[in-house]
Parts: C-alpha cells; sequence; structure tokens
C-alpha cells in the first residue's frame, strides 16, 4: 500500500517536472527578451551558457571566458543525473512524509482491532490531528468503549447467575445435613406401620436423591467458577479401576487394564470419571459393560491413558450423540428421571478436561455405546496452586 | 462413653447431628459458637471436636487453631463447602480430618473411631533414633528428654513411620494405615500432617531429618 503510494508520487512528480520544462521551452524565446541576459542564462542551464553568443563572440572579441566554453557530454550528463536525482530524493520524501501522515494513524488503528479481536477490549487508539483519519480513530474509540461495557455487563450478569446457582447448591447443604444426619431413623422405626412406614422410606430414598443432585450441583458449579483443582498423585490405572467399581458394588463389570500402568492424576476426579461413564452404561445401556484402558504414545510427550467404557445395549440414538454431556439431557424424553443427577456425564467431561485431556461418545460398530476418556500421561495444564503448595512442602 | 464436642452454628444441622451421634452411642455438647466451644473444652474432657467452619465470630480455622494451643483432642471439621479452600484452611489450622455436609452418620461415625483409635500399647523398649525417643508402651514420644505433646494422628503417624525405619510409605498407604479411610483419601490429609508433626519434633522443618519427603511417592523414616 505505502510503496504503491510512493510510486504513484513519483510518476505524477516526474510528468509535472516534464511537462514545466515543455512549458519552459515554449516561453523560453519570450523570456529571453524579456529577462537581462544573465538571468535568462541561468533559467535556461548550461546548454545555453555553452552555446556561443552572437553579439560577443567573433574573430575579433575577447576570448571565450571558461562558463562560455561548451560542456564536455560527460559533465552534461552528470548534471542531468545528479539533477534527476535531486529531484526524485526531494519527491521521495516528500511521498514518505505525506504517506506516514496517512499510513500511521490507520496502522495504529489496525494494531487496536488486532488487539481487540485478541480479546483486549480495553485498547483505545489516540486521535491526532483534526482530519477524517482522526474522526475514524475517535469512532473506533467509542465503539471500542461501548463493546467494552457490553461485554463487561454480561460477563457480570453470567457471574452473577453463576454464583447464585453455587449459592443456592450451598445453602441446600445445611437443611440436608439436619436431614441426612436423621434420615436413617426413619426406616424399621416401630412407630411407623402401614402407609407411614412407606413414607417414611419414601422420604428417606428422596432425600440421598437430594443430596446427590446438590452434590453434583456444586461440583459443576466450581467448573464454572473455574475453582475447581487438581490434587494429582501417581496412580495405578488398574487399582483405580478396580477400586471404583469395588467401592460401587459393581462386580458384573469387566475390566482389561494393563498391570503397572501409572498415571499422574487427580484420584479422585479419575474415580469419578470411571464411575459417572460406568453408571451410565449400567444404567442406560446393556450388560455386559466393560472398562479398558491402554497407553497411547502421543507425539513428544509421554503419550495419553485411554480408558474406554463400552455397554452393549441398544447405543446412542443419533441425535443423542452431539448433547450426551449437556447437563440435564435426557436421550430418552420417556423417562421422567433417572436415578442420577442428569450432570453425571457433564461433571465426567469437565474433569476430563481440568486434566488437560476429553471424553468422545458414540457407538461401537459392534453394537452398544462406547466412551472413551483420553488423558495426558505427562504434565496437567491446568496444574493447580494446590499441587505447587504440596511440591513445595517437599512432596 | 466418648464425649463430642459438636460446634455448629445452625439449629436444625446441630440438632440432626446431636441426635444422629447419640443414637451411635456418643455423648454428645453442643456448642452455638466458637467462642462457646472454646469456654466449653477448658472445662471438662473431651474425647473429639467436631467444628464447622462457616461460624459465626470467630471461624471455625481460628476455633481450631486455639484449641490446639491447650488441647490434643482430635479435631474433626465439617465443611459445609468441601472446596479446597475449605479443606486446607482446616488442614493447616491443625484438623485431623474433615467431612463434607451433609454427611452421613455412619461415615461420621467411622472418622471418629479413626481419630481416636489407639494403637495397642507394645511391650518392647524405648526405641532411639537419634535425639528422638519413642516409646511404644507408653505411647510417649521425647525429644532431648522433653516429652512432646502429641495429637493421637500425629502419634499414629510418627509410630507407623518409625515401625519400620527407612521404609518408604506412599501417602495412599499412610492414608490407609492411619485413617483408616477407603482408598479414595485425600492426600493432603498426610501432608498436613506430617508438616505439623515436623514443626514439633524437626530442628529445621526445611531439611527433616527424621520425617523424610520421597519425592513423587510418599515419606520415609531416617535414615537419622
Amino acid at each position: 500500500m505505502r510503496t504503491r503510494l510512493i510510486i504513484a508520487f513519483i510518476v505524477v512528480a516526474l510528468l509535472s517536472a516534464l511537462a514545466s520544462a515543455w512549458t519552459f521551452n515554449a516561453i523560453h524565446v519570450w523570456y529571453q527578451s524579456a529577462f537581462p541576459s544573465w538571468l535568462s542564462d541561468v533559467i535556461q542551464g548550461p546548454w545555453r551558457w555553452g552555446e556561443p553568443r552572437p553579439l560577443r563572440s567573433g574573430p575579433f572579441g575577447p576570448p571565450t571566458p571558461a562558463y562560455a566554453r561548451p560542456p564536455t557530454p560527460a559533465a552534461a550528463l552528470a548534471f542531468f543525473l545528479a539533477a534527476v536525482g535531486l529531484l526524485l530524493a526531494v519527491i521521495a520524501g516528500v511521498a514518505v512524509a505525506a504517506s506516514r501522515r496517512v499510513l500511521l494513524p490507520v496502522r495504529r488503528l489496525a494494531r487496536a482491532a488486532r488487539h481487540m479481536s485478541g480479546g483486549d477490549l480495553s485498547v483505545r487508539v489516540e486521535p491526532r490531528g483534526r482530519d477524517e483519519l482522526s474522526q475514524l480513530v475517535t469512532s473506533f474509540n467509542a465503539m471500542a468503549a461501548s463493546l467494552q461495557d457490553k461485554v463487561g455487563e454480561l460477563e457480570r450478569m453470567e457471574a452473577r447467575a453463576r454464583q447464585f446457582a453455587g449459592d443456592v447448591s450451598h445453602e441446600l447443604r445445611t437443611p440436608l445435613t439436619a436431614m441426612t444426619a436423621v434420615a436413617d431413623i426413619l426406616p424399621g422405626h416401630p412407630g411407623l406401620t402401614g402407609d407411614a412406614a412407606a413414607a417414611a422410606g419414601l422420604v428417606r430414598q428422596e432425600i440421598f436423591h437430594l443430596n446427590r443432585l446438590v452434590e453434583d450441583l456444586i461440583e459443576i458449579s466450581r467448573f464454572d467458577a473455574r475453582t475447581a483443582q487438581l490434587v494429582t498423585d501417581d496412580t495405578d490405572v488398574a487399582t483405580a479401576v478396580s477400586g471404583c467399581l469395588r467401592a460401587r458394588g459393581w462386580t458384573d463389570v469387566s475390566t482389561d487394564v494393563p498391570a503397572g500402568l501409572t498415571v499422574r492424576l487427580d484420584r479422585r476426579r479419575f474415580d469419578l470419571i470411571i464411575a459417572n461413564l460406568v453408571g451410565n452404561a449400567l444404567q442406560h445401556g446393556g450388560p455386559p459393560v466393560t472398562v479398558t484402558a491402554r497407553a497411547e504414545p502421543h507425539g513428544r510427550g509421554s503419550g495419553q491413558l485411554a480408558v474406554e467404557v463400552r455397554d452393549h445395549g441398544p447405543g446412542l440414538p443419533e441425535a443423542a450423540i452431539a448433547h450426551v454431556f449437556d447437563r440435564f439431557y435426557k436421550a430418552d424424553t420417556a423417562r421422567a428421571r433417572s436415578e442420577g443427577s442428569g450432570l453425571g456425564l457433564a461433571i465426567a467431561s469437565e474433569n476430563a478436561r481440568l486434566h488437560g485431556g476429553h471424553i468422545e461418545g458414540g457407538n461401537h460398530p459392534g453394537g452398544g455405546a462406547v466412551f472413551t476418556v483420553t488423558l495426558p500421561r505427562g504434565s496437567h495444564p491446568s496444574m493447580s496452586g494446590m499441587v505447587a503448595q504440596a511440591v513445595s512442602a517437599g512432596l | 462413653m466418648t464425649t463430642v464436642l459438636l460446634v455448629e452454628d445452625d439449629p436444625g444441622a446441630r440438632q440432626g447431628l446431636e441426635l444422629a451421634l447419640r443414637r451411635l452411642g456418643y455423648q454428645v455438647r453442643p456448642a452455638e459458637t466458637g467462642e462457646a466451644a472454646l469456654e466449653g473444652i477448658g472445662q471438662d474432657a473431651v474425647d473429639v471436636v467436631v467444628l464447622d467452619v462457616m461460624l459465626p465470630g470467630l471461624d471455625g480455622f481460628e476455633v481450631c487453631r486455639r484449641l490446639r494451643r491447650g488441647s490434643d483432642a482430635p479435631v474433626i471439621m465439617l465443611t459445609a463447602r468441601g472446596d479446597d479452600f475449605d479443606i486446607v484452611g482446616g488442614l493447616e489450622a491443625g484438623a485431623d480430618d474433615y467431612v463434607v455436609k451433609p454427611v452421613e452418620p455412619r461415615v461420621l461415625d467411622a472418622r471418629i473411631r479413626a481419630v481416636l483409635r489407639r494403637l495397642a500399647r507394645a511391650g518392647s523398649p524405648a526405641e532411639t533414633h537419634g535425639e528422638l525417643v519413642i516409646d511404644r508402651g507408653s505411647l510417649t514420644v521425647t525429644l532431648r528428654g522433653r516429652e512432646i505433646s502429641l495429637t493421637p494422628t500425629e502419634l499414629r503417624l510418627l509410630l507407623v513411620l518409625s515401625g519400620s525405619p527407612r521404609q518408604v510409605f506412599s501417602r495412599q498407604q499412610l492414608l490407609d494405615l492411619v485413617w483408616e479411610h477407603d482408598y479414595l483419601g485425600d492426600s493432603r490429609l498426610v501432608d498436613a500432617c506430617v508438616q505439623r508433626l515436623r514443626a514439633k519434633i524437626e530442628t529445621d522443618s526445611s531439611e527433616p531429618r527424621y520425617i523424610q519427603t520421597v519425592r513423587g511417592f510418599g515419606y520415609r523414616f531416617g535414615p537419622v
């Protein structure tokens, strides 16, 4: 852009120089008589100086002075080149100055726009002068300011909504503490018979369901507030998987995990991931459910851990695959409420992401749904301050 | 009968937990505020403190810190959030263990039993490790001739580690042996307890002589 402008400037300047030279030639006959001879000599240049003058030269006149001798062709060429060079330099200088004046604000605007699209809405450009460009800069600043206001407002609203969801869940915990503490007293109490006993049983069951829901809501609100942190340990995957299944009494799930496969991960979160995937498979898929883990080489790092949870049920409906990780998503709308909170897969996915990994859901070619968790084996990008503390504490 | 000092400001939660603990065979001394709890612990013997984090006035962390100055009764924090901030804060203040609200009575019962469990007294003579003397018969620890006051958890951790000098224990192993947690214990409990124990027995906690860190794996006792 800038180079083109300079070239155009030079071409125009050269053309105008040429035009003015022609004009001079056309009128020089006139001014030769109108001006004193020394002035017309200067105006006409060395070619005229070199010509013998009809009035003064002659066989009887004084000897021709040095300035009146015709110049050598080399001197004439040098003079010509020097003049052209000087002209070009002046023109280029003027062109650069002019282009800077026009282009600098444009460039600053471009840089500011780049910063803005990079997410920095606080960027502003200082307006200079009173031309159209400075008006553009002023409008740009006004746009940036209003955008920043709007985005800030949206962020505040979102933060308030998240805070609210988190606060509500926390507040629910206190009454739930009292209810959970006494829930075990109700069933089998000799004073309760018939309908009262059935009602007591139902109340107890629902208290535990509500507990689970609140727990999951709080868990997910921590991800939303970005306060979820990893507490990592070198973990034997086979032990973690079998421990997860045993703790929940899932004896009919078969596993295929190589012995001695150790990965640095957050045990509690890994346990949650596996439990939520297996729980989902047992509830919505069909038996048998299998858990397979393997180490995969990946890039230059220390590779990945891939854990596959597969069931042999009807598989996921095509329309559900894109939504299985959505909160409270239910593939089967006929089932009004399941045992879980409806947040299990969303939480599993968030936990995998916190480790720097991800979960994919789909259908196995051999039938049934399959969920694959991929976690990096090495360092974790979102490693927590807690771990840093543990490191500084000497572990 | 085991006496539990229950510090909880919410009346519903306090009554519910009191009822549940009574049914489990504990004697319960409820306290509404941290100030009341600190007064109460001075009066007569309390075996274990169940302490809510969110309290009006003195918060749970501060109550725990002050309790620790005059008492070795184990403290179980009752965290309303289960957030890492509460857990880490509670452990730094000297809590032995924590449970997340709402807690099932059987879980709280198991935790209380674990922090109170006394190791069987052994008939073996006192062992000397450098300037540290560990007597498994009287369950006392002396450093340079002076007896050191340890909470039951700290004592158990020291006895387990020193029971097999130079053997490396992973944090999960220690959780199992000392805290009796299931396979999913929080390894920060171990780190916090090691820090407290080091503060009591090491000359320089940053260069521990007795309880040494085996980077990336766990802890070991010695070699002194």
